[in-house]
Formats: structure tokens, sequence, C-alpha cells
């Protein structure tokens, strides 16, 4: 019987929606543009945070990153942090002899960008990388074809590079570059390897670097001295295994405070992150956003809401009447109250549809041609749907009420 | 105040006396008032209404405007409920009764048939009809066939999915009679059922009413036409709030 009511009710409902098309559509659009938002909202958050996750995962396995400066995104550095000590290639070399849960240690100095030029190809672009052998192992970055930067290079200080794929791209677009004689800011390097691809990070590519070892960078480009953030010193270090890493993380502090003669309590003087570190504080930056997105997008669904409630409240006293007959052929309170709630879930419910699909679409058309990327996942999708039957049961509510307590003498006077 | 205050005293009297038994007749009204808070004034549309009436009575209820017949009928027909007094339809109390259970009396006790029709405009004759058994929890295709036959008996079988707009004055009136029939009340109930027709129509319907008090339905009409109320057996008379003549004419 109930099942009997509420098949009625809904027949009831749609055909109320159809009988004021334009009213129904704007109420309906109302509802969409909450849910769009929700889902948009939703599906930016989760898609970055999916983004965000793989992308520190392919940076290597659980490498430990250190610099003199505070881990940041893009933050500039204090005075403070400017002025502190710079690490050496010794600190490196301490650490990988004292720290016991690591297994390899690598240097690098960088340069941010270099012109590198072959014949009449050029590209400005690069980064150039000073590095030693442990290169390769610390950061689980190999070379793919010729061979890597050895101790022999190292200690020749020999003017040989490797080429990641993009710089591969940009000066060798049909030659073969091994052994081939590069000019690097204008001084001659050869070519002896070319890394294998590493893919983007963020839309940014980490193929466009060319590596030299990192006493021939240490020859060119002054020292450790140079100004940051033109030049960067910095230690990779790979950790015995995922488990090690916190252990690790305490070693390598020791070490350095001790190094860098830190007076006990003082803060340190240098940086650590590792991926975790990073993810706690990517998280912190994109819960407060999340917190945002997630009111604006609330308030878009209650004025959408509000929009139901509204024609909900037109439709209950435009048909004051019919309640009137409806009460008096034996319609309980319970039947109309049941009504109206159809009603507006049933317009809240198109809209949450409609919303969805736009929602959908747009996040789908936005990771084609957005660097943002964008993902709705299935719980969002099912919360959506679940949202927009809450938002007609809290908005129609009301009205329903309401239209359930008409008097049915009062109705059926009415004109 | 002094009046109000005898009321008063008088009300539990009546209330013993209606425990003692409860009537046999159809309808059993006892001392029915009711009274509208006009702002600061209370203004009494019924004033001590007693009446019963049997199975199978045509009764007319007649009375000029603001006589209180309106009032007496939404009771009678349970959209309105006494302030005072007790009334009894088929040996039930519905005076006490709350609001879903009078919708559950006008559901399966009375059959409404109004001056202005009181369709749904946006439904067909047949779902007009449907409507009380829908809330009566009649599964689909009885309610249809029950729909059908109680159109068929008003000699609408070849208007059943016209809207009412598509109807004339006289048709849209029978398919609100099927309406109030269509789910076997004890009580059909009509206020001014010609109030809206022509005289040929008219008559036409009153002659539907005396083939269904015929068939065994009890009919209770309100009008204030002398000509309409002559067609039944018994005529009740209202002035001020209050039975004026309650006579037996055939």
């Amino acid at each position: 019987m109930a099942w009997e009511g509420s098949r009625e009710a809904a027949a009831i409902a749609l055909d109320a929606l159809r009988a004021n098309k334009l009213r129904s559509a704007l109420t309906i659009l109302g509802v969409a543009i909450g849910v769009i938002t929700v889902t948009f909202m939703v599906s930016i958050i989760q898609g970055l945070n999916r983004a965000f996750a793989e992308q520190i995962e392919s940076l290597g396995s659980n490498t430990i990153f250190i610099s003199k400066f505070d881990p940041s995104f893009g933050r500039p550095p204090t005075a403070e942090e400017r002025q502190r000590k710079d690490l050496t290639v010794e600190d490196a070399e301490a650490i990988a002899r004292e720290a016991k849960s690591v297994v390899s240690v690598a240097p690098v100095h960088r340069k941010l960008s270099v012109s590198a030029r072959y014949l009449d190809h050029q590209t400005d672009t690069p980064a150039l990388l000073g590095v030693t052998p442990a290169y390769e192992f610390t950061l689980s970055q190999y070379v793919g074809r010729g061979r890597f930067i050895t101790e022999f290079d190292m200690s020749e200080r020999s003017n040989v590079c490797v080429l990641a794929q993009d710089v591969v791209r940009a000066l060798f677009p049909f030659d073969e570059p091994l052994d081939k004689e590069v000019r690097i800011d204008g001084r001659p390097f050869r070519v002896i390897g070319v890394m294998e691809p590493l893919g983007n990070f963020f839309g940014q590519s980490r193929d466009n670097t060319i590596l030299i070892p990192l006493a021939t960078f240490d020859k060119y480009y002054g020292g450790i001295d140079a100004p940051f953030p033109e030049t960067l010193f910095f230690i990779i270090v790979r950790p015995r295994t995922r488990a090690d890493v916190a252990n690790a993380v305490d070693e390598i502090t020791d070490i350095l405070r001790r190094r860098r003669q830190v007076p006990a309590g003082a803060p340190n003087n240098f940086g650590i992150s590792t991926q975790d570190s990073l993810l706690d504080f990517y998280n912190q930056l994109t819960g407060a956003t999340a917190l945002v997105l997630t009111a604006i997008s609330f308030v878009a669904l209650a004025i959408g809401g509000i929009g139901v409630m509204n024609i909900m409240l037109v439709s209950v006293t435009e048909r004051t009447r019919e309640i009137g007959i409806r009460k008096a052929v034996g319609a309980r309170r319970r039947d109309i109250l049941r009504q109206f709630l159809i009603e507006a879930v049933t317009l809240t419910l198109i809209g949450g549809l409609a919303g969805l699909i736009v929602g959908e679409v747009a996040s789908l058309l936005m990771n084609r041609y957005s660097p943002l990327p964008a993902y709705v996942p299935l719980w969002a999708i099912i919360v959506g749907i679940g949202i927009s039957a809450l938002v007609g049961i809290g908005f129609g509510l009301w009205p329903a009420w309401k239209a359930a307590r008409l008097d049915p003498v009062e109705a059926l006077r009415y004109e | 105040m002094l009046t109000a205050q005898v009321q008063e005293e008088i009300v539990p009297y009546g209330e013993l006396l209606a425990q003692e038994a409860v009537p046999a007749a159809l309808i059993s009204m006892r001392d029915i008032w009711r009274t509208y808070q006009m702002g600061e004034e209370q203004v009494h549309a019924l004033r001590g209404v007693s009446f019963d009436v049997q199975k199978g009575e045509y009764v007319a209820i007649i009375g000029p405007s603001g006589s209180g017949k309106s009032t007496l009928m939404n009771i009678i027909g349970c959209l309105d409920t006494p302030t005072r007094g007790r009334y009894w339809i088929n040996g039930k109390l519905v005076s006490e009764m709350d609001d879903d259970e009078l919708a559950r009396i006008r559901n399966k006790e009375v059959g409404f048939v109004f001056q202005t029709f009181n369709l749904l405009p946006r439904a067909t004759a047949l779902h007009n009809v449907e409507l009380p058994l829908i809330y009566a929890g009649v599964p689909a295709a009885e309610r249809r066939e029950r729909a059908k036959r109680a159109l068929m008996a008003v000699d609408l079988a070849d208007r059943m999915m016209h809207k009412p707009n598509e109807l004339s004055g006289g048709q849209r009136q029978r398919v609100a009679i099927a309406r109030a029939l269509v789910n076997h009340p004890s009580i059909l109930l009509a206020d001014e059922p010609t109030g809206a027709l022509d005289t040929a129509t008219s008559r036409e319907i009153m002659n539907l009413f005396e083939r269904l008090h015929e068939e065994g339905n009890t009919i209770i009409i309100v009008t204030h036409e002398p000509d309409i109320a002559a067609r039944a057996h018994r005529i009740i008379s209202i002035r001020d709030g209050r039975i004026e003549k309650d006579e037996r004419v055939k």
C-alpha cells in the first residue's frame, strides 16, 4: 500500500513538474549548479591528491632530500636561511660513512638553466646537474644507453656529459648523440650516455637535464659559493628500506648537527624532507583549500535548495484546492506530505543527476585540456545523488508539512 | 456569560448520556456546537444540533445563507469537527477522532458531491474517480476496474479519458458523483449539487440522485432551493445554527 501511494505520488510529482516546465527547469538548474559545484570541487581535490601521491611515488623509492633551506613549496628562503653555512661534499661523505640506515648518498650541485648547443640546434632550458657515480643508484634513475659518470671522470674532472631525453630531442632530433661534442655555456663536452625517460612531475618535465661530473661542475661554476637560487647544492640519501626512513633522518640530523656545530636545543640549520613529509605538507596545504571549496559547494547547494523550497511553497499555495479535494476523498496528512516530498526530491534528483553529468564531463574536459588533474571517485557520485535527495527532503519538508496541515474546509474554499 | 456557564455544566451530563448507549442510527448527532473565534468575538455557527439519519434515508438540509447549513454539512462529512457535542457514524464516535482517523472516515464512509464539482483539472475522469481508491490502498488493476464501473453507472462510459475541461457541467457533476460512490460509502453527501447547473441538467442530476436512493444509498443534500429539497423524503430546516423544523415529506 505504501508502494502504491508512493507510485501515485511520483506520478503526481512528475505531472506537476510537467505542468510548469519553465519553473521546474529553473529550479532544477539551481540544484544542478549546486551539484556541479560539489562534483567539480571534489573532482579537483581528489584529482590533485591522487596526482600528487602518484608523482611523489614516482620521484624514487623513499629518498631523503637535504639542503641548507627548510623544505618549502615555492616559498622564497628567509634571510636566516640564506645566511646558513652551505652543505658540502664532505657532509655527504660523512653521512655515507656514519649513518647506518643509509645505503647510498648522492651530493648534487644544480644550476637551474644552461644553454646547450650542437651544430645549429640549441636549447636554453635544461638544468645542469653536477653529480657523482652514486647518483644513479641513489635516485634509481639509470642511464639508458652509453655509460654513466665514473670515479675516473670525477678525478679527471673531464668534460663529459649524460643527456636526459628532452635535451636529446632538442639537440639530436635526427642524429645519434653518443660520442658527439656538445657545447654547454660555450664549453665543449662529450656525450657519454643518455638517461632513461622519467616523465612529468606536475606538468613539468623531469627529463630536461644534463648531468656532468660534480668535480667538473665545480671547476666551471665557482665551487659551492654560487648564489641561490641559480645554483643549489643538495644531498640525496637513499635509506636501506622504507622502514628505515625515520631512523635515517634521525642519524643524518645527528651527523649534520654535530658537523655544523648546532648548539643543543637550537633548531636545525638545514632542511631534511622525505616523501612522507612532502605528503604531510601537501595535505596541510590542500586541507585548508578543500575546506574552503567544500564550504563554497555547500553554499551553492543551499541556494539550490532554497530555490526548491521557494518553488514548493508556490506549488503548495497554487494547489491548495487540489489538496483540499484529496483530503476530502480520504488523503491523510502523511499522504499529502509524501506527495509533496516526492515532488521536491524528484526536482532535486533530476537536478542532481544533471549536475553530476555536467560535472563529470567538465572534469573529463579539464583532464584533457588543462594541466590540472581531475578525478571523480564513485563515492562522490553516490554522495552527490544522496546529497541532492537530502536537499530535496530538507528543503521540501516545510512546504510539504504546510500542505499536509491544511484545513480541508479552508482548502476547498480556496479560489 | 451566564449561558456559557450553564452550557459547560450541561456537557458532562451529555457525555454521561453518550457513554450509556451507542446509537444504532447511521448518523447520530447529539448537541453539536461549532464556534468560531473571530478576533475577540465568538461566533456560534451551530448551537446544539441533534438529529439521527437512518440507513437508506433521503434527507435535504435547507436554510438561508449564514444559517449554519454549510458548517453542518462539513461536520457531517468529517471535514470539520464540532467544538462540542457528540457525533457517530455507523456507531463510530467521529467527534473524538484525530485528523488521520477522520481521513479514513471520509474515505470509507462519506462520498462528497460539491457545487463546484472539485475535480482535479489535470486528471482524466477515470483518474478523478480512482482517487478515493488510491487513498484506500486498492491495487491499480482493481482500482481501474471499479472506477470504470462507477463511471458506467453514471452513463459516462464514453468519457472516461476526458479531462474536466472537456466535459459539460452535467458530465462533470456525474464524474463527481461517480467519485463519491466508487468506494461504496455509507452516506452520499451533496452540497448544492445543482448550484452551478442549468435547469435541464439540474433535473437530470436530481433524477440520478433519486435513482441512487432507490438503489439503497443514503443521501443528504444541502441546498437553499426549495424545489431541490422537495425531491427529498425528509427536510431539516436550519436557522441561526439551530434545527427549526425536521419533517418527513414522503
